[in-house]
């Protein structure tokens, strides 16, 4: 059964036809092509699917399109504006916060949704924060670096 | 410059490597120290980084082609079974459903080294491969596995390797369940029994080591199409070149008609080192329905099929005399391979880290009814220093002696395996540096366990020796445009550490132009000249000494080009910043735009190769890492404070990059050592953590304070670039510290991985 | 995982009805943390999801001195961990929000998902036939057990997962359950049942009925509360043992005290025996220990969990010493 869904995706309106049982992060990937949001566990218990909705950062994975009529929707593809990366997209970049990079947009999606609240976040919020993020590769130090100054 | 073939020799474990290479015929100049370099050393951010931070980056599992069909693996839900029967019919029926392949409908193609076939009917561990689908999307497929019906007869398991070595355990092989390459692989130096006599005191212990499992964050996946009879694989792969041998062989095609491509991928870890069944599934499939395949691994199948670190029982027994002399060590030990032969060993820190003249080591390897190990960051040394370290500082103890001036007294000058000198050992400058950083004099219990309240703190260290260092065969294109960009090129693979920007640096540093002007592009097996495997902490020390030498042809090719152009001989032309200058008339110039160009080239191509290994010396990586721990012995809670890890790796390249893959390894080696765990049920032999949070990986809040220091600069015997390799140093030393350190702030010795809370408070309240 | 129908109903009635229609083939999804998670394992196999998010008038937090606290069903947990008035007056249930999974499932989990999630057992979790899915047998009690229950197990050795549930013990919360027969209001702890009871569902609740609300009496002059989660890993992690007590307390002597077990039983647990025997008396280190050294002697435990019993005990006088000092 086939509906209409409307979003607004990265700030632009979108309306897609399809079965409300599908995830949100299979119409990210698959129908809107936007692959920079992965797919790591596929039951919430990695982040790498984290996306915005509304100003607060969810899992993808476990989110059905039938429930985001209406909703804002932020993705990683959503950050750089004009060709301009957003500020924390830089930092995590000078901060060496970055290594396979396949964790890197869940990160900063977490990250992105905490300065959306808290501008000036402290260390333990930062790491609360992004305590639904796992990176099997850098480690952590940097990766609150870039979140701390960007 | 001109080349010659040699037979160039790695003593890699047991392993004599012996392989011809063509490498430059005479030494090339090394590079000065790294504050004199203006690239090399610098905490330079990586190329790659927009790409990544912007969410562009292509990984193969993002890799989406036209009409493409999604398959997912059927996998076998018992420990040992055989197959009697498969019917697809049901399966075929589901609308959108293209094709299933199975052992009834494809050729026997063998697989890992011959043991098994890619549908085998002998199944024999809980995510053995029986079909695989083709359909029109994963959630189809998924559906599809569970219509096909299988009758199975199930057979008697072992998941044990205890259990299987014993006389009535059910067989998995013919050969039994002792893989006859260690059936024991034995080792002997000197005469062990006499130094145990010559011995003031003798320690024996029993340690264990846990199953962990790779789990990097991107899965195993490939996407594969034909064109005609050219087949393309995108593969998220440590070694392009050895899928595509490894497919061509499955597939009886030549390699000439495969191409491997892989440009990014989130993480392997040594899983990632061979090529899959799933990838010729994928090929074999892609083929009969004629469409392109994508097929991935999820997150449950990471955890049953495609690797582990191997457990370990390991029975020391070191014998010292009280001025803390070695003389004699002892192991024996039993490692599972899981359902197919693999080394599942960890002898050689035992037999490597310190002197002892008499050593004995017997290993069995021992096949049981679980998933296959693998090579896993650092094979062998991770399980053997958590346990061999362990040892040393329960020996310094009983006799008396800080366990840091134990390992000075056995310090070994010489490598006993071959007695050979080591190009450069700088260990003893790691633990002098390492200590002050942690502070061990003043934090360290002079007693175990002295200090006061239930909270206790403690700080334990433990070595580490790797083999790295890099060798050839590995090459790199390097290509100067006529606007004076640059393009590297290897087939070797940036599995995330950083390669892409390290070359780039060695080629800046050459040709002094800025690295924004260097593009670099590995991972193609058609495109690019043969670069290695990324494993073994060798892809840094093999290739950028490579990408040296072939930056040096370049420039020599400049030099030559601007000599006839000005009219100057070479030897009196500068190179500076991209500019040759005459050196008596500065105006005599001629920027290297300006000599391709005018030489009427388009591109300027040399390839540059790998050196030979240096041989009669022993190469190695060397490092100490030191813990400072918080254990509440209420809770059993181990807290890492803070990780200091020296190391002797050579020459550094990026320093951003380096504290990247030291942070990292560190991080996994906290897991090791205190959370990761594949718990298995030996009653049904099914594993039980299959999911992220049972089986777990620190987070953020596990991370503790870590510090790096390097000690080392180039090593010159080794290549010019000197680099040794730090991606398995990193994890090597981290939990034998952590235990030494818990041991130090609690006086309770913990023999089992991993540390976690249950262990402490069965011990503190004498439970079971 | 299987394909199903979405359904997703604005009303209560709308939804009961469904569920009474056809509940054996539909699985509830409040947030989704948990629902989707278990269809993608194939623990469930319901061809139709129910998602109750868009149900209007159920997500609400409403606080005042007389009448207490109100927590609509679909109120987030994120929502719950960050009220003011909550943290304020009811600080057992902001500790035990925030130590619930990951922000972002925080952020989507909802009370009465919390309430009503399904086991964390491994066996349950992963391809076995065990009691609590209809088959014969629990692989735990001879298995692999460090993180099962030491009492009220038998048949089965669950332990319940919801910390909120916990928190909400302790307070002695009142549920409201709406069904298309009415509205009934029970106690929190009758909610849930023993496996010697009904091995396969954690809930009393029947196809149809579903959690609208929860009641939290207003808080008392003096009151302190806290919730201590001991986890193996430091975030994201479920209850190895977890304590919540509720505490009234005059210069360091107990007046009254109720406190609540995690990790310990098939259901959120607490021992009124243990209330009564710490009334009156003066908290300290020592004094804590006489009366906490022979809590859950009686525990039955497995081959690898006895660790939990210490471990109870010493989380619970930390915790107390925590509240009072």
């Amino acid at each position: 059964m086939i509906r209409r869904i409307n979003l607004t995706i990265n700030g632009d309106k979108v309306g897609i036809d399809v079965q409300p049982s599908m995830r949100l992060l299979d119409v990210l990937r698959e129908i809107l092509n936007l692959t920079g949001t992965k797919e790591g566990c596929s039951i919430g218990e990695c982040g790498a699917c984290t996306v915005v909705i509304n100003g607060n950062a969810v899992n993808s994975c476990l989110i059905v399109i039938g429930q985001c009529e209406g909703s804002e929707i932020t993705t990683i593809e959503g950050l750089e504006k004009n060709g301009e990366l957003n500020k924390l997209q830089k930092s995590f970049m000078e901060k060496g916060a970055v290594q396979c990079g396949f964790c890197t947009p869940g990160m900063i999606m977490s990250a992105y949704a905490l300065l959306l609240k808290n501008p000036n976040p402290t260390e333990v919020e930062i790491q609360e924060a992004i305590a639904g993020n796992l990176c099997r590769c850098t480690g952590y130090k940097q990766i609150i670096e870039a979140i701390k100054s960007p | 410059m001109s080349r010659k073939v040699i037979k160039s020799v790695t003593n890699l474990y047991d392993k004599k490597i012996e392989r011809l290479a063509e490498v430059p015929d005479e030494k090339l100049p090394p590079l000065k120290n790294n504050k004199e370099l203006k690239y090399i050393g610098r905490g330079i951010s990586r190329i790659d980084g927009y790409d990544k931070v912007s969410g562009t980056a292509v990984f193969t599992f993002d890799k989406i082609l036209k009409n493409m069909a999604h398959a997912r693996i059927l996998r076998c839900p018992h420990p040992h079974a055989k197959i009697r029967k498969i019917d697809i019919t049901k399966a075929m029926n589901i609308k959108g459903v293209i094709d299933i392949i199975t052992k009834d409908n494809t050729e026997k193609i063998d697989w890992y080294d011959g043991d098994t076939f890619i549908f085998d009917e002998h199944l024999r561990y809980q995510g053995d491969e029986i079909a695989c689908v083709a359909a029109e999307n994963e959630v189809i497929a998924s559906m599809a596995l569970k219509k096909i019906e299988v009758e199975y007869e199930i057979l008697s398991h072992v998941t044990d390797k205890m259990t299987a070595v014993k006389e009535d355990a059910p067989k998995l092989y013919d050969w039994g369940n002792i893989s006859p390459d260690a059936n024991p692989a034995k080792y002997n130096r000197g005469d062990y029994e006499q130094g145990l006599k010559n011995a003031d005191q003798i320690i024996e212990e029993e340690y264990n080591t846990q199953f962990v499992i790779h789990n990097p964050t991107e899965v195993h996946c490939s996407t594969v199409d034909w064109n005609g009879d050219h087949l393309t694989i995108w593969d998220s792969t440590q070694g392009i070149f050895a899928v595509r041998n490894s497919v061509a062989a499955a597939l009886k095609i030549p390699q000439n008609k495969i191409t491997v491509i892989k440009k990014y991928m989130g993480g392997g870890f040594g899983a990632k080192l061979e090529a899959g069944k799933y990838t010729v599934m994928a090929a074999l499939l892609a083929k009969r329905i004629g469409r392109p395949v994508r097929i991935t691994i999820d997150r449950k199948e990471m955890n049953l099929a495609v690797g582990n670190r191997p457990d370990s029982y390991q029975r020391l027994t070191v014998g010292v005399k009280n001025d803390g002399t070695l003389t004699a060590l002892g192991m024996t030990m039993y490692g599972a391979m899981g359902a197919h032969r693999d080394g599942a060993g960890c002898q050689w820190p035992l037999r490597s880290l310190y002197k002892c003249p008499n050593v004995k080591v017997e290993e069995y390897h021992v096949a049981i009814n679980t998933g296959r190990s693998r090579p896993f960051r650092a094979p062998g040394h991770v399980q053997g220093t958590f346990a061999f370290e362990s040892i040393i500082d329960m020996a310094a103890e009983k006799i008396g002696m800080d366990p840091i001036e134990f390992r000075l007294k056995n310090y070994a000058e010489v490598e006993a395996n071959w007695e050979i000198p080591w190009t450069t050992k700088l260990l003893k400058e790691c633990y002098k540096q390492g200590a002050e950083a942690i502070n061990w004099k003043s934090k360290r219990n002079k007693k175990a366990g002295e200090g006061k309240g239930p909270v206790k703190r403690g700080v334990g260290m433990a070595s580490q020796i790797w083999w790295g260092t890099g060798g050839p065969p590995a090459y790199a294109t390097v290509k100067l445009n006529r606007d004076g960009s640059v393009h590297v090129l290897s087939g070797t693979q940036d599995i995330g550490c950083g390669t892409y920007t390290i070359l780039a640096q060695v080629a800046a540093e050459v040709l002094e132009i800025p690295v924004e002007r260097i593009t670099v592009s590995l991972g193609n097996t058609d495109e690019h000249p043969y670069g290695p495997s990324s494993g073994g902490s060798m892809t840094a020390s093999s290739v950028t000494p490579a990408v040296y030498d072939g930056a040096l042809q370049i420039k020599a090719k400049l030099m030559s080009g601007a000599s006839a152009l000005l009219g100057v001989r070479e030897d009196n032309l500068v190179y500076s910043q991209g500019v040759i200058y005459s050196k008596d008339d500065k105006n005599k110039k001629k920027s290297i735009q300006e000599v391709v160009r005018e030489t009427h080239e388009q591109i300027l191509v040399a390839t540059g190769a790998r050196n030979a290994r240096p041989q009669g010396v022993m190469l190695n990586s060397f490092g100490a890492q030191f813990a400072e721990v918080e254990v509440n012995l209420e809770t059993g809670k181990v807290k890492v404070l803070k990780i200091v890890a020296a190391h002797d790796i050579g020459r550094t390249i990026n320093r951003k990059l380096l504290e990247n893959q030291f942070h990292g390894g560190i991080i996994q080696g906290i897991g090791y050592a205190l959370l990761e765990e594949r718990v298995i049920d030996h009653y049904t032999g099914k594993v039980l953590t299959t999911n992220l949070h049972n089986y777990k990986m620190p987070t953020i809040k596990d991370a503790p304070e870590i510090e790096v220091i390097i000690v080392s600069e180039g090593d010159d015997q080794i290549s010019a670039i000197g680099a040794k390799g730090i991606g398995e140093p990193a994890i090597i030393p981290t939990a034998g510290a952590i235990a030494n350190a818990v041991y130090n702030a609690t006086g309770v010795r913990i023999r089992t991985l991993p540390i976690t809370p249950d262990k402490i408070l069965n011990q503190v309240y004498n439970i079971g | 995982m299987t394909d199903f129908d979405y359904i997703q109903p604005t009303t209560l009635q709308e939804a009961s009805k469904v569920l009474s229609s056809d509940g054996i083939n539909t699985l509830i999804y409040a947030g989704g943390t948990d629902a989707l998670s278990l269809l993608k394992n194939d623990i469930y196999k319901q061809h139709k999801v129910l998602n109750l998010k868009k149900i209007e008038g159920l997500n609400y937090i409403s606080f005042d001195k007389t009448n207490g606290l109100r927590i609509g069903a679909l109120a987030t947990i994120s929502e719950i961990g960050s009220s003011p008035e909550i943290k304020e007056n009811y600080n057992i249930i902001h500790e035990a929000a925030n130590e619930i999974a990951s922000p972002q499932l925080r952020n989507m989990g909802t009370l009465g998902g919390n309430l009503c999630q399904r086991p964390r057992c491994w066996y349950y979790r992963e391809d076995f036939d065990c009691i609590r899915k209809g088959g014969g047998e629990c692989f735990a009690y001879e298995g692999r057990n460090k993180f099962h229950c030491i009492v009220g197990g038998g048949p089965c050795y669950i332990v319940h997962p919801s910390d909120m549930a916990v928190a909400l013990l302790a307070l002695d919360a009142k549920v409201v359950i709406h069904s298309n027969n009415g509205e009934r209001t029970i106690p929190i702890n009758d909610l849930y049942v023993l496996p010697q009871d009904d091995p396969m569902n954690e809930t009393i609740l029947k196809p149809g009925e579903i959690v609208k609300e929860i009641q939290v009496q207003p808080p008392v002059k003096g009151i302190k509360s806290g919730y201590v989660k001991f986890k193996e890993r430091d975030t994201w992690d479920f209850a190895v043992v977890s304590v919540g007590a509720v505490i009234n307390s005059t210069n360091g002597i107990i007046n009254n005290v109720n406190i609540a077990f995690g990790g310990i039983a098939p259901k959120p647990w607490s021992e009124k025996s243990l209330n009564k025997s710490l009334s009156s008396v003066r908290i300290n280190e020592n004094e804590l220990e006489g009366k906490l050294k022979n809590l859950f002697s009686n525990a039955e435990t497995l081959s690898e969990n006895a660790y939990k019993v210490p471990l109870v005990r010493n989380l619970t006088k930390r915790l107390l010493l925590r509240l009072v000092q």
